[in-house]
């Protein structure tokens, strides 16, 4: 860069709100001394009118080309700052915003002391402004086409709303037949609806929807591309029946020699090995089960072959790949029920007439009978928390949040199909939270169903019936009744491949190990991967009308994001310095989003995938990264002006994640929570980006300890941020720097107080250890002069 | 008339007591911190008040609290209620409740901590015949390195009364007669390990 630099720089009063504490002439007078700082001024209201007039008349005027604007928080105007510079023909980049309302005047009460903060701030942030670099945001085209995994209601739904709106949609189903749980089911809570008549119709629309393709027996394999532009690899299992031939006449399973256990009866009863899952499956065609069917296992049969009368049967079908092109993903994997063998003490498999509360739905609709004689059942348990709410081994801490209602629902059923039925609830609590569900509750007690409340302790088998023994805690007596039929609400759980297809998505998991989404309320159905999107149970245990609601919703966001047709990313993302890279792979095991490629020579990061937040930068050995908008050179500058200015002790930089954590810091100075001033907050895009070099720097130019802070919600995580950290003090251990004066944490936004008190400890700490002393700073400086430079972890 | 209202206010005062007792913030953490500090009542803040505990118990029946209430009554901060009840003597250390409660409370720990505590603050007479028991007990333990149920049986005699001798007269007959009862102590083969295991423990513990 030949052009020679010129810097303005603009301190607000903000009416008072900081001219109060910091002495505004005072900073101005120490800018304006500053080399290349062509202006220095101060203004009432910088972001009024004609605050943003001064700015841009000051650009023309003194032919600036750098700007720093020294008022409130850039979480507040950025924006409207980097709009007038744009319009004075300033690259928005080329802008630098120092923060001395929120972390200076609202939290300090010595003017002095804050006067001299601000000015330290300042002095970084000029040194900053000298290095940075115009950038313009990239936009890429969006493909307009939406991957949806799972074919449950929650897919269905989503793919509907979406190919309703235009868009292209696969859909991609593990099973022969789409339908999910809900074509299992005999009827929904609370309005008894029959299910499949409000689902099978819908079933059809996906099926003859001109902009849905379905791919059954089929499941993802490999994902890659960035946001907007998929590239996945389906593998579609052979079911060696042609789809298209087959017209689910039947003739095949009559004659088929094999039976086997069928899921989708779970387990109940037994099916051929060439069989459909239940009569309105779509696709309505046949499947051959490879693991029975007499051909595939033992090459002898093909008995189906012959009396197929479409010639439908085609034993040579292999494994398909199917590679597609999609913009969006939509996950909607849904979940698993916990094996109730687990929880020894209630018996399951030791009798046929323990069940699950699935099992019961088949039963219902196979017509009700006790599996183990046939007979119907009349009395009958309904044991709730089998294995949820704990935090026991083998259980889950969460609620099931259906099993209360599910419950409730079967014993109406009972009641209604069996004359005199006695159905027996024995629950933890009722948990009775949706519309209309209450209501529901107390139509089961109107029907006399027995609600006893204490979890079932031992189901036992006893001859021709099944024993449950139980404390009844209201009436604080253990009771002991015999029932035809014991029915237990298993724990929900994520599908068996939910950590798989995570790891291939590059998305998270939640401590409950179902799929994460961003934010609990604001982002419900978002992943930390743009483009990717969760819904139904796959994200939690829900029921039908919530799983509908949240794909609906997805459908939406969904289109969002597609329907702009590109997409904008923000310029400062990380970038390889030719030549450097020996493709060792530290960077593409860790980063987050998976933004990284091996390349043939060097490594290859995607630009559209990468969000900017710095962890490859230090973790390369070699150097080879560096993050745009926060490059090494200008996060140098910036330290070392914010470490060498003024002259409190002890020095205290704090380095804060610029979403959570800084907001987090914003709030504390919003609801003016005081610390002491020695405290300079600098914001970095995750505290990842920060390696042992600028920390060296910071300690050579007059720094006596570092806080890192992160945001709770952070790419880099809390076991991350502390892996880094113990690294970081072992490397300042090397120099001969106490350890301790390196502390990090994470937030929310609203624990400002959690970063206040630490700023308040923190510094104490600092004082009792003392300066850092002179020798040792020459000694850094001596050393980041030399040439040892470039080996970063000495060893 | 009079009376009817007299007892209706005592009725209401003692409420009124009950409601402070049970609103004493101060009282109720002070109680729940030091059970938490015991053995066993690490967690018991995670009770979901389930009933699997006094569902299962097997001595259920003879307890005047069940366990699950011991526990609501420690989270309320019941001291004298908790310390004073039958259950914690009656507990059988069967664990049955600890390897089935969903949230990993281990229930029988707790119990022979509060028995401790019980001790300790006067709530059983020392020389009572909970406490002798099992001081008996573990006295015999730590002397043969297992039971000797003669022994307890005497040992619990003598220290309490002699009708319970001609109450159980019979049932020992039929106990020996099957060879249930041995009149010499029982030994066990490395008994110097295990006394040197109970030493340390019974040093740590205190």
């Amino acid at each position: 860069m030949s052009e020679e630099i010129r810097i303005g720089v603009f301190i607000c009063h903000c009416g008072g709100n900081i001219s109060d504490t910091v002495g505004v002439v005072h900073v101005k007078e120490a800018m304006g001394s500053l080399e290349q700082v062509k202006v220095a001024d101060t203004f009432e209201y910088l972001c009024s009118n004609p605050g943003q007039e001064t700015i841009k008349k000051a650009i023309k005027e003194h032919k600036l080309n750098r700007v720093v604007v020294a008022s409130c928080s850039p979480r507040m105007h950025l924006d409207t700052f980097r709009q007038a510079v744009k319009s004075a023909g300033i690259n928005p980049y080329l802008l630098e915003m120092v923060n001395i309302r929120e972390h200076c005047s609202w939290v300090h009460d010595v003017k002095e002391k804050a006067t001299n903060k601000a000015i330290a701030l300042l002095r970084g942030a000029v040194e900053r402004a000298r290095y940075l670099e115009p950038l313009t945001p990239k936009s890429l085209k969006v493909t307009k086409s939406v991957l949806v995994i799972g074919g449950g209601i929650a897919g269905i739904y989503s793919a509907l709303e979406l190919a309703d709106k235009g868009y292209q949609v696969y859909m991609v189903e593990r099973n022969p037949s789409i339908g999910g749980h809900m074509a299992q089911l005999s009827k929904t809570f609370p309005t008894l609806d029959c299910s499949a008549c409000i689902l099978t119709p819908k079933m059809v629309s996906v099926s003859q929807h001109p902009k849905i393709k379905i791919f059954t027996n089929a499941e993802p394999i490999a994902v890659e591309g960035s946001p907007g532009n998929y590239q996945v690899k389906i593998k579609i299992k052979p079911r060696y029946v042609d789809l298209e031939k087959c017209t689910a006449c039947g003739e095949c399973a009559k004659k088929c020699p094999v039976k086997k256990p069928s899921s989708f009866e779970e387990n109940l009863v037994q099916e051929k090995a060439i069989y459909i899952p239940f009569k309105q499956a779509i696709p309505n065609a046949y499947t051959i089960d490879k693991d029975y069917c007499l051909f595939l296992t033992r090459g002898v049969c093909r008995i189906c072959e012959r009396f197929c009368k479409g010639e439908a049967i085609d034993f040579t079908q292999e494994d398909e790949i199917a590679d597609l092109n999609v913009g969006a993903i939509v996950v909607c994997t849904g979940y698993s029920l916990i094996d109730p063998k687990l929880f020894g003490q209630y018996g399951f498999g030791l009798h046929p007439d323990i069940i699950t509360n699935l099992q019961f739905e088949r039963l219902m609709l196979q017509g009700l009978h006790k599996p183990s004689t046939g007979e119907v059942p009349k009395k009958v348990a309904f044991i709730l928390c089998v294995g949820s709410r704990s935090t026991a081994t083998n259980g889950v801490g969460y609620c099931c949040k259906i099993g209360c209602m599910n419950a409730i629902k079967h014993a109406l059923l009972l009641d209604k199909a069996v004359p005199g039925a006695e159905p027996w609830i024995f629950y933890t609590d009722v948990r009775a939270h949706g519309k209309g569900y209450e209501e529901f509750y107390a139509k089961a007690r109107e029907h006399l169903a027995t609600f006893i409340r204490g979890r079932a302790a031992e189901v036992m088998p006893n001859g021709n019936g099944v024993i449950v023994k139980a404390e009844d805690t209201i009436l604080g007596q253990q009771i002991e009744e015999l029932f035809d039929l014991v029915v237990l609400s298993p724990a929900l759980i994520p599908n068996t491949e939910t950590q798989e297809l995570a790891e291939m998505l590059g998305i998270d998991l939640g401590p409950d190990d179902f799929f994460l989404e961003v934010h609990h309320k604001l982002r419900g159905v978002e992943t930390k991967r743009e483009g990717i999107y969760i819904t139904g149970c796959a994200q939690g245990p829900k029921d039908i009308r919530e799983t509908t609601m949240e794909s609906m919703a997805t459908a939406s966001k969904v289109a969002t994001f597609i329907g702009k047709g590109k997409i904008s990313v923000s310029p400062g993302v990380a970038y390889l310095i030719p030549g450097r890279c020996d493709l060792c792979g530290i960077c593409i095991d860790r980063c987050p989003t998976k933004a990284i490629k091996k390349g043939k020579k060097e490594a290859i990061i995607d630009p559209i995938s990468c969000v900017g937040c710095g962890i490859c930068v230090p973790l390369c050995p070699q150097e080879a990264i560096d993050l745009k908008h926060c490059t090494e050179s200008q996060l140098i500058a910036q330290i070392q002006g914010v470490s060498e200015e003024g002259e409190t002790s002890p020095k205290i930089i704090a380095f804060l994640e610029k979403m959570t954590a800084y907001g987090s810091a914003d709030l504390g100075g919003q609801n003016r929570r005081s610390y002491p001033p020695e405290v300079r907050i600098v914001g970095v895009p995750s505290t990842g980006r920060l390696g042992i070099k600028p920390l060296l720097h910071a300690f050579a130019a007059g720094a006596d300890g570092m806080i890192f802070i992160e945001g709770d919600d952070s790419l880099f995580k809390e076991d991350q941020l502390r892996e880094h950290v113990i690294q970081l003090k072992k490397d300042l251990g090397k120099f001969g720097i106490e350890p301790l004066r390196l502390q990090s944490t994470t937030t929310t936004l609203p624990q400002y107080e959690k970063i206040m008190s630490l700023f308040d400890a923190f510094v104490e700490r600092i004082s009792k250890i003392g300066p850092l002393s002179q020798e040792k700073r020459e000694e850094l400086k001596k050393y980041l002069a030399g040439e040892q430079y470039a080996t970063r972890y000495a060893t | 008339m009079q009376h009817d209202m007299q007892h209706e206010k005592d009725n209401h005062s003692e409420r009124m007591k009950l409601v402070a007792s049970l609103t004493s913030k101060r009282a109720r953490q002070d109680f729940v911190k030091e059970v938490m500090k015991m053995p066993g009542g690490e967690n018991i803040l995670d009770c979901i008040q389930c009933g699997l505990c006094a569902g299962s118990c097997p001595t259920r029946f003879a307890m005047d609290y069940s366990p699950m209430q011991i526990i609501k009554m420690v989270h309320l901060g019941m001291r004298e209620k908790v310390l004073s009840s039958s259950t914690i003597w009656i507990c059988s250390t069967c664990y049955i409740c600890y390897t089935r409660c969903p949230r990993a409370i281990n229930f029988t720990t707790l119990m022979m901590s509060l028995r401790n505590l019980a001790i300790e603050e006067n709530f059983v007479d020392k020389n009572g015949i909970k406490p002798k028991f099992h001081r008996s007990f573990f006295e015999i333990v730590n002397k043969y390195g297992r039971l000797h149920e003669p022994e307890l049986f005497t040992r619990i005699l003598k220290k309490s009364d002699l009708k319970s001798l001609f109450h159980n007269a019979a049932l020992g007959w039929r106990l020996w007669r099957r060879g249930k009862l041995q009149i010499r102590a029982p030994k066990i083969e490395q008994n110097n390990d295990l006394f040197s295991i109970l030493e340390r423990t019974s040093k740590e513990g205190s």
